[in-house]
């Protein structure tokens, strides 16, 4: 299985400019942060599902779902019972609060939705690069990609030595939840070790490959801004322009809630 | 001509080490030559190859006496990246060497660090993918390659630099044999150049036929540093240093030939043969069919049965296609087939880890998707591939007991199979031990010992020999058959072809997730066209009696069925 995000598609997402898709990115960020309200926020899940269609990257929704759920679930309920508001819904939870719990929901939901159609649409290099061309130093840039690479090695190592264990008889649904901490250091301890000793043999061929060696350095990307960036950025900054001034002229916000 | 690397007196103890690894090393290798290096597991091979490109000293901590030159210019001189130019290294574990989203990218990242203009790098990357025969392969993702492709990808990625010395890292251990047999082919192209040396460290004597010279280490010292072919005909020095000498030039020795004339290939063993006017003996030839036979009916009722098995992975991919296989008690049987047929898929099913998309699993009588995973265990249990996926406790003994523990038996209990398990692997009164001081052979078999140690009938075990040395691999195999012979079913998925020759009863080939061929060990070999379908290829003495018309399965075989007078 191929642990990494990245669709290999061609789309008009795909052919933007990195530099572009991280802005992008920090705009939903933005969009997600300026509205409390559950109407404003789905439009604002709508924008980012429609970047997921056109970067024909939804079908990675498949593989993050049950994150997306379960951090709905626990928001609703959480602010359902610790928020407050004024109208009465059932027991002791009151609309505001439920209300609220939806909001924070879709905002997160949102933002990881943003997260996945960038990675699925932009290679590490283009990050690393990306990075290089904002100003950031390459080795920082580099660490970023590598960092971003790590976590999927880390789940399909983490895959395998869990096959490994259960063969042996590890059960980890079972007992109450010290029992089942404690259950994960046969999980744990052969991830560490398999880790450190890849990443030691990666930073070996690192050297090997002449990382570091001179002051200057070439990319086989290419990268450019052209007038599709262009049309999109004017856009996305008159989008987030309107949604701060709507914000600002009282739209958007959640009425009656405390916590 | 002025040697392309000089090595003077080096020595090397990594910190915290009581023995130096590398002591008192000289060599020279000119400019063109292709050289092998050749020993047991911890002689300093690997030592030898980071000490080319600075490495050792720069990125290693420990102490290096002595100097190497690379193109004249000491490694103490300058920084590892430097040398990059010079040397390009490719190491073992080709899995953490790959890092780019894409082929081209990986390929290009040297050149990148070395501020190569793109019209440069573009051709570069085009022309070295066509040196290892991945063209068309530059926007695939390393993570969807086969291994033998991965390992030529990361040689690819080395080569773009244009370094004028190419030392590979036992480049061949993970790949199946057509595999290995693609990466001895871009030596050989590399071979015939010029101006690329070659270094490549490697255990499996039958890919080293075209080197120009052999080194053999032993305990971080050079014990033999003479042409290829003399070396491969000194049988006594390679089993010494734990290397497997090759099976034809073994058989003529074991006649009694003299050291000159021992043919070394499969092909100039039957000319020998034929010229010396020998032939085998049909009578014992047929004892040894006879005695295969009755080797299967003594098996007991089945204990895996496979009915119509197919599986489909989520993303679509069907990884094995209606597969019938049936395995009875006390059968030693070899699954074999090449990288990503679908073998490991296959014996996954048989402990439970996957669930049939179609078709059953039966284990012990009853359906594998009726049992839990660790009732599933009591019957079947896997050994996986690289112990260090399981290994995590403070002790040996801990280690071992924690499949009876988890399945809470008591104390006593415990320590009894604690004590059996160790035993039968040759590791008892060793229980205290951190099991992460051991040496990889030593952590494989504390792994196969934590299976044990649950008493199951089955005994899977994933690529048991990988990593090891001959004498190793050798240690471990005769392990097997002994728990074999004491009653346990076996099966065993592998590429090292001599093993499945020597230890296993029957094989099943896999090939693009149906089983294409399968019988006795015997039967199978014999089938060289259908095998070299599979990518296989059976080891040189097989070949060596396949010509003959006898299919045999050792040199020990080979020679109880020769007769000398014609």
């Amino acid at each position: 299985m191929d642990p990494s995000l990245y669709l290999d598609r061609d789309t008009f997402v795909h052919r933007l400019d990195p530099r572009t898709k991280m802005f992008l990115l920090l705009g939903m960020f933005v969009l997600a942060f300026v509205f409390t309200a559950p109407l404003y926020l789905l439009v604002v899940l709508a924008i980012v599902l429609f970047f997921g269609y056109l970067s024909q990257s939804l079908a990675n929704l498949g593989r993050i779902w049950f994150i997306l759920l379960a951090i709905a679930i626990v928001s609703i309920i959480l602010w359902s019972i610790f928020g407050s508001g004024e109208t009465p819904l059932f027991l002791f939870v009151e609309r505001e609060a439920f209300i609220y719990g939806v909001s924070i929901a879709l905002r997160l939901d949102a933002t990881i939705i943003a997260g996945m159609i960038f990675l699925s649409t932009t290679r590490n290099e283009e990050v690393a690069i990306g990075l290089v061309r904002v100003g950031i130093p390459y080795r920082f840039a580099f660490a970023v990609s590598t960092a971003l690479r790590l976590v999927p090695t880390i789940v399909a190592t983490g895959l395998t030595i869990s096959q490994a264990q259960r063969s042996r008889g590890l059960d980890l649904d079972s007992g109450n939840i010290i029992q089942r901490i404690r259950k994960h250091v046969p999980l744990l301890v052969p991830v560490f070790v398999t880790t450190v000793r890849s990443t030691n043999v990666f930073s070996m061929a690192l050297e090997s490959k002449g990382f570091g060696a001179g002051s200057g350095r070439t990319f086989y990307l290419h990268i450019a801004m052209g007038s599709r960036d262009a049309l999109v950025l004017v856009v996305f900054v008159l989008l987030l322009a309107g949604s701060i001034a709507l914000r600002v002229m009282g739209y958007g916000e959640l009425e009656g809630f405390t916590l | 001509m002025k040697p392309e690397v000089s090595i003077e007196g080096l020595g090397y103890r990594y910190r915290g080490q009581q023995k130096p690894a590398l002591d008192g090393v000289d060599l020279e290798v000119a400019e063109g030559e292709f050289v092998v290096v050749m020993g047991p597991s911890g002689s300093g091979k690997s030592t030898l190859c980071v000490s080319l490109n600075g490495l050792i000293p720069h990125f290693f901590r420990g102490k290096m006496e002595g100097e190497v030159r690379v193109g004249g210019r000491s490694t103490r001189e300058g920084k590892v990246g430097e040398f990059a130019q010079e040397v390009g290294l490719v190491f073992q574990d080709f899995e953490a060497q790959l890092f780019s989203t894409n082929v081209a990218l990986e390929v290009a990242f040297g050149p990148e660090n070395f501020a190569v203009g793109r019209d440069e790098m573009v051709r570069r990357v085009e022309r070295v993918l066509g040196e290892v025969s991945l063209e068309g392969f530059e926007n695939r993702t390393p993570a969807t390659l086969s291994g033998g492709q991965k390992q030529r990808l990361a040689i690819a990625s080395v080569l773009a630099i244009e370094p004028r010395i190419l030392c590979l890292d036992e480049p061949t251990t993970d790949l199946d044999p057509i595999g290995k047999l693609g990466i001895f082919e871009i030596a050989e192209d590399l071979k015939d150049r010029d101006d690329v040396t070659l270094i490549v460290v490697e255990h499996e004597t039958e890919e080293t036929l075209d080197a120009d010279r052999i080194i053999v280490l032993r305990e971080g010292k050079i014990v033999a540093d003479r042409p290829a072919r003399e070396v491969l005909r000194d049988v006594e020095l390679l089993q010494e240093s734990s290397v497997m000498p090759l099976q034809v030039t073994r058989y003529f020795h074991e006649k009694g030939l003299w050291q000159g004339q021992l043919p070394l290939t499969p092909e100039e063993g039957v000319a020998e043969f034929k010229r010396r006017g020998w032939r085998v003996s049909p009578d014992r030839h047929r004892e040894l069919v006879e005695a295969d036979g009755s080797r299967e009916e003594g098996y007991g009722e089945p204990v895996i049965e496979v009915d119509g098995l197919t599986h489909r992975y989520p993303n679509g991919l069907v990884a094995l296609d209606g597969v019938d296989l049936t395995v009875r008690r006390g059968e030693f049987l070899a699954i074999l087939g090449q990288n990503g047929s679908g073998k490991t898929t296959l014996v996954k099913h048989f402990n439970g880890l996957l669930k049939p998309t179609e078709g059953t699993v039966l284990a012990g009588g009853e359906k594998t998707t009726e049992q839990g995973l660790r009732r599933l265990g009591q019957t079947v249990g896997y050994v996986f591939q690289n112990p260090d996926h399981q290994i995590f406790s403070d002790t040996v003994s801990d280690e071992v007991a924690f499949g009876p523990k988890i399945r809470g038996m008591k104390e006593d209990e415990i320590e009894e199979r604690v004590d059996e398990a160790l035993a039968a692997v040759s590791l008892e009164g060793r229980g205290d031990e951190d099991p992460f001081g051991l040496t990889k052979g030593e952590r494989q078999r504390v792994a196969v010992a934590s299976v044990l140690a649950v008493r199951p009938e089955v005994l899977i075990l994933d690529e048991p020999t990988t990593g090891l040395d001959y004498a190793e691999q050798r240690s471990m195999m005769d392990l097997v058959r002994s728990l074999n012979e004491a009653g346990s079913t076996i099966i065993a998925v592998t590429h090292t072809m001599w093993v499945v020759a020597e230890y296993a009863h029957r094989a099943a080939v896999v090939r693009e997730g149906r089983i294409a061929l399968q019988g006795t060990v015997r039967e199978v070999f014999a089938e060289e066209d259908e095998l070299r379908d599979a990518s296989l290829r059976p080891p040189h003495i097989v070949s060596f009696g396949n010509a003959l018309g006898y299919p045999v399965l050792s040199v020990e075989e080979m020679l109880r069925v020769t007769e000398e007078e014609g």
